[in-house]
């Protein structure tokens, strides 16, 4: 019994004294540039579904609107390990912790995307909306999701050797922080998108035809 | 959406982890929820 308790101690003694491993500055700066790609490419496909809503003249639904929460949900985690880098502040546990919520964010888009994907999944159903490069948008949402599960897992995966590290020039980091700006900055189209398709309401109506707020004001 | 904005000012303005983490969980939690809501809704079918 006394020599268990021994091995115990010393196990945790040793675990908590050892050395981090070094990170790899090459997969550390592969780790940032990989997370501001993240926060990027979410930035288009948000802008995408603006083109197609604004442009093309169709009204987004509960559920795509939902598939846009999610996907905000899990670039917000990106953008906080991109700005711990800039700062200097991230550090190994903090780097885990938001890949965990990207990754739980991706699940819950996949979960939406999919229930989407099931409405119209059978045989002559033409789906919601029009369709992008033969897919329609919810099923293009559930593959960035896996995408971004995929990624999270790998990034997980070599966060003993690659916490990302953001680069000492000014261009790269002004670059990084225009992204970050980017983003916040469709995330407050998007605020303004749900207010006018809304108006008071709590819900969306499961098939928009209309502007709500605009026909409440009596604009549209 | 107003909670996620909220999370990511939070984020750009450094907020303690703690705030920055329960804002995200409940902006979760409320689109869950919506997605209940939804998922539930009755729909209006004829066959």
């Amino acid at each position: 019994m006394t020599d268990v308790s021994a091995e115990i101690t010393s196990e945790d003694a040793s675990g908590a004294t050892a050395p981090e491993p070094p990170t790899n500055p090459l997969l550390s700066s592969f780790a940032f540039w990989g997370f501001v790609v993240f926060i990027l490419a979410y930035c288009g496909t948000l802008l995408g579904a603006f083109a197609v809503q604004l442009v093309g003249g169709e009204f987004p639904c509960p559920l795509c609107m939902l598939q846009r929460y999610a996907m905000i949900l899990a670039t917000i985690p990106a953008m906080w390990i991109v700005l711990e880098a800039l700062r200097g502040t991230l550090t190994r546990g903090r780097y885990v912790r938001s890949i965990g919520m990207s990754i739980v964010a991706a699940c819950a888009g996949s979960v939406f995307a999919t229930r989407q994907i099931l409405l119209h999944i059978l045989p002559g159903d033409p789906g919601y909306g029009s369709a992008v490069l033969g897919l329609h948008l919810y099923t293009w949402a559930l593959i960035t999701f896996q995408i971004v599960i995929v990624f999270c897992g790998v990034m997980a995966l070599l966060n003993r050797h690659a916490v990302p590290v953001a680069p000492s020039g000014s261009v790269a980091r002004l670059a990084a922080k225009a992204v970050v700006w980017l983003f916040l900055g469709v995330i407050v189209a998007n605020v303004v998108a749900i207010i006018v398709l809304e108006g008071v309401a709590w819900v969306l109506p499961d098939n928009p035809t209309q502007y709500n707020l605009l026909t409440q004001l009596g604009i549209g | 959406m107003v909670v996620l904005l909220a999370a990511a000012i939070a984020v750009y303005r450094d907020w303690s982890s703690t705030r920055i983490v329960a804002l995200w969980v409940v902006g979760l939690v409320l689109s869950l929820l919506l997605f209940n809501y939804h998922v539930t809704s009755s729909l209006d079918l004829s066959f």
